[in-house]
């Protein structure tokens, strides 16, 4: 690997426009590396990043452990919720839930009660405290993606939480989601996919969400301690085996829903994961084998067979899955639909799956394969993509200068915009492509969000000439890519606006809301 | 006309195949094109309404000829002499009785023992089945209405086609089909202090994006500054609700008026949503008064009022209401409900098949629960759901809304009138 990474900071050192195409000067490759690679450019970025040599900055960025990223970490000693573990939040929740029961209990009909999706809520301390602390947790991926200097992390820290995706209102899922970002994604958001894909197997929040914690052995029984009340042992105990998480491992996570698995190979996957479960949040809420819930028959699947061999069983099936050529076909054919287009040529993805296969499935190897590829160069790549919410306001937040603040203010504008973080009901995550974003009420929605990040816009100098404000923010917000259709209609625009000021919040909304900026 | 605007569609989108164009916008472009200048204003029109959290369908509907109801609710059971009855078996909770009058001029209707064919009691679960109209499959990514919209494009299209109250699309309203989520109707486009600010400013990014050319960007914005206009005309600031009509303070009755609003604007609304929350009753429901009390009163008020607004409309205007799953017959320890499974909706408006509870009754006899304790499902939602698409807004092909669903007019109960 050494080699490589040489070989290509020679190349960029000798011959800068070897990797991106031709056609792109220096700077345009770098604002497009800056697109994709990262939550767009801060202004000068594009000018800093070609300096260095865009192979040469990508491989920092592949590189994340050795970026430095003070400024960041000072910012997240704000947030509460990353000094709370699992346990504690389980805590928090519990004594929040009990809390609400005794009001309403005591209050009866004057509260109204609460509910999924946009209830008003009972309004109890404990309550209001545990929803803040969800609200930290949006903001927080938000500060994280906007100020980090390793963007390409957080960027797959986004794509991993999306391609395993877990709901944060499914019941236990409300305190078990952020240990799941922290745990369980970040630290492995550039390592292999084998050990990312064991640990979302593990981990609680995707076992409460797929329903794989309750899926016991038909007939199984639980042994029950001494101290534990009869109640306790009907309660919710579940009967048998549910197909939940086998299905979506293998259709959404691994093989893709053209992997070639059966009906029949779902149920051996599912008796191959019983007894994989959660303990009680009392103890922590942790990953658990229970002994006694798990299939100790024979299984047949994929041509292997898996026979008594415990919690083992999931965790050599796994490794088995990791490196199936459909599931690193279906893996880099979404990696390639989220850097290079949403319908992206074969190239790139028979370069990724190679890189796959020869690295034994390292992420930074995949990574680098579509980043070297000609695919991700060529013009037709180039601000073909229309930004996600999320991607809109993290780049607006960027371009314009905005210190996100600790309140959710800007993850709520990103909720407004459709895409409420941690909170798409279905496994599949959000869609990547355009189709699924653009629509009007959308489109109006971000126009309104780009006035008010204009407002607090501290890139753009105050500039009486209103050409060379329009140029200002040409160059400082979009590295010169603005068009020439944009520049006219925001002078225009301009014409009878005397107040600098005023001036400049409107050129900075229109560009900012415009349709040059949609596009990455 | 419209064939000849077909071929236009046809022919635009070989050529636009040629450029190597996503074929989903072309299904956007073709929505577009197959847009009239008119809008007739007796086109059909359905009202959701998902009351989230799971209505107890048997304090809502209450079967009071039932003795095993008395039975099993000790504590939270609504005496007959409160119940509102309706023909001697059931009879609304007393709370619904705005509604009477309605159930006597035939225009409401209860659906008993209404469901989803899937055992899950997650609400979650339970509300993305109803949602999505795939019960039991959790991968499906759009909502049953956004599939009628795909698939049903006769219909006249404009942006106010499907519309979502709320600050984010619900996921019944997901899909490749436009739709809208409108937060505050007087609200919706952009926003500036005043009026003539925000003229300019919806000017101005009017033609930024008139210059996106074609593709999806340039489609959307059109459609939304079209819808800016529009409602525009309908002026919603200067509303004031018909016949005296009061909605009673809170959301739901914010959103009604809102609704009411959008029919009126003759702006082609087809199918709103909107959601109605707080019935998850676990603790001390109540009876007559109390928790759910207060949520009925509230509905009913809002239906009533609704009603009364719209007037001669309402011909031509279904509201339907909807919940996950209903809640257990017994009480339980804390005078509530626990999840159960069959519940109760309510169909409004003038080509409903009023006056009368549609479907079988399984009865609450242990034997003939489902599950030894819940109500048991005899109209599969989708029955009931497909019915209103089918008769009232003339959907063809149910197939393609519901799929992995046989549809068959032979299960519709007969909640649209022949």
């Amino acid at each position: 690997m050494l080699s490589i990474v040489a070989a290509i900071g020679v190349l960029t050192a000798q011959a800068p426009g070897l990797a991106p195409g031709p056609s792109l000067t220096p700077r345009d490759s770098a604002f497009h590396a800056l697109n994709r690679l990262a939550y767009g450019a801060r202004p000068g970025e594009a000018d800093s990043v070609a300096h260095v040599g865009v192979m040469r900055w990508i491989e920092q960025q592949l590189d994340a452990n050795h970026i430095p990223d003070a400024r960041l970490a000072a910012r997240e000693r704000n947030f509460k919720i990353l000094d709370y573990d699992r346990a504690d939040l389980a805590g928090r929740y519990r004594d929040a839930v009990r809390e609400r029961q005794r009001m309403q209990r005591e209050v009866g009909d004057s509260f109204p009660l609460s509910n999924r999706r946009g209830g008003q809520g009972v309004r109890s301390a404990p309550m209001r405290e545990f929803r803040e602390l969800g609200g930290e947790l949006q903001q927080l991926a938000l500060v994280r993606a906007a100020l980090s200097e390793r963007q390409l992390r957080e960027v797959m820290v986004d794509f991993w939480t999306n391609h395993f995706n877990v709901f944060v209102g499914k019941g236990a899922d409300r305190f078990l989601v952020p240990s799941y970002i922290e745990e369980t994604i970040r630290p492995r958001a550039l390592g292999r996919f084998e050990d990312l894909l064991i640990a979302t197997a593990r981990s609680p929040a995707m076992l409460f969400y797929l329903d794989n914690a309750q899926s016991v052995a038909p007939g199984s029984s639980r042994r029950f301690g001494r101290n534990e009340m009869p109640q306790e042992r009907r309660r919710r105990q579940p009967t048998g085996i549910n197909e939940n998480y086998a299905r979506e491992l293998l259709e959404l996570h691994t093989l893709g829903v053209d992997g070639g698995y059966t009906q029949q190979d779902v149920i051996e996957v599912t008796r191959i994961f019983t007894g994989w479960s959660i303990e009680r949040p009392e103890r922590g809420a942790g990953f658990v084998f229970h002994d006694w819930a798990h299939d100790r028959g024979t299984k047949h699947v994929f041509g292997m067979t898996f026979h008594d061999d415990g919690k083992d069983e999931g965790i050599r099936l796994l490794k088995f899955l990791a490196m199936q050529q459909a599931t690193m076909h279906h893996v880099s054919a979404k990696l390639c639909a989220r850097f290079v287009a949403d319908e992206p040529p074969d190239g790139c993805i028979d370069a990724a799956v190679a890189a796959w296969q020869k690295s034994r499935g390292d992420i930074r190897a995949v990574l680098r394969a579509i980043f070297t590829s000609p695919d991700f160069w060529a013009p037709q790549a180039v601000r073909a993509k229309v930004k996600t919410p999320f991607e809109f306001v993290v780049s607006a937040v960027r371009a314009a200068g905005v210190e996100p603040d600790d309140t959710p203010r800007l993850a709520q504008m990103v909720a407004r915009l459709g895409e409420p973080l941690y909170q798409q009901p279905a496994p599949t995550g959000y869609a990547e492509t355009e189709a699924h974003w653009v629509n009007s009420g959308a489109l109006l929605a971000r126009m309104n969000a780009a006035m008010v990040i204009a407002k607090e816009c501290s890139s753009i100098p105050t500039i009486d000439d209103h050409a060379q404000l329009v140029d200002q923010i040409d160059q400082l917000l979009m590295a010169g890519t603005m068009s020439a259709h944009t520049k006219t209609v925001i002078l225009e625009q301009l014409t009878d606006t005397g107040d600098p000021q005023q001036a400049k919040t409107l050129a900075v909304g229109l560009a900012l809301g415009g349709p040059d900026f949609q596009k990455q | 006309m419209t064939v000849s605007r077909r071929v236009f569609v046809k022919a635009g989108g070989l050529a636009l195949f040629s450029l190597g164009l996503d074929p989903l916008f072309l299904a956007r472009a073709a929505y577009a094109a197959n847009r009239p200048t008119v809008q007739p204003s007796n086109r059909p029109t359905l009202v959701c309404l998902f009351q989230r959290g799971a209505v107890d369908g048997l304090n809502m509907i209450v079967p009071h000829g039932e003795p095993a109801y008395y039975q099993e609710r000790p504590r939270i059971a609504i005496p007959a002499s409160d119940v509102v009855d309706v023909d001697g078996h059931f009879g609304l909770h007393p709370s619904l009785a705005p509604l009477k009058e309605l159930w006597v001029n035939k225009s409401l209707a209860a659906i008993h023992a209404v469901g989803s064919p899937d055992a899950t009691r997650s609400h979650f679960d339970a509300q993305d089945y109803m949602e999505t109209g795939t019960p039991g499959v959790k991968r499906t990514a759009d909502g049953w209405v956004n599939r009628y919209c795909q698939h049903d494009r006769e219909h006249a299209d404009t942006p106010f086609r499907a519309v979502g109250f709320g600050p984010q699309l619900p996921r019944i309203l997901a899909g490749s089909a436009p739709s809208l989520a409108i937060d505050d109707l007087q609200a919706f486009g952009l926003r500036a202090p005043q009026d003539a600010t925000r003229d300019r400013l919806t000017r101005a990014f009017e033609e930024l994006y008139d210059g996106a050319g074609t593709g999806l960007l340039a489609t959307s914005s059109r459609e939304g500054f079209e819808a800016v206009q529009l409602l525009k005309r309908a002026n919603p600031t200067q509303y004031v609700p018909a016949s005296g009509a009061e909605y009673p303070p809170g959301r739901l009755g914010k959103t009604l008026l809102q609704i009411a609003q959008l029919i009126k604007a003759d702006v082609g609304l087809e199918i709103a949503f909107a959601d109605c929350s707080g019935w998850d009753t676990h603790v001390n429901q109540g009876s007559s008064e109390g928790q759910l009390s207060a949520r009925l009163r509230e509905l009913g008020l809002a239906l009533a009022a609704f009603n009364k607004d719209l007037g001669e409309r309402m011909s031509n205007i279904v509201v339907l209401t909807m919940s996950e799953f209903g809640r257990t017959i017994r009480e339980n320890g804390n005078s509530g409900t626990d999840h159960g499974h069959a519940t109760a909706m309510l169909a409004l408006g003038g080509p409903v098949n009023g006056g009368r509870v549609l479907g079988r009754w399984p009865g609450l006899g242990v034997e003939q629960r489902f599950e030894g304790r819940d109500v048991a499902v005899t109209t599969d939602f989708r029955d009931l759901f497909g019915e209103i698409l089918a008769r009232h807004l003339g959907a063809i092909d149910l197939g393609a809304v519901f799929p992995g669903y046989v549809p068959d007019p032979a299960r519709f109960l007969g909640a649209i009138r022949a």
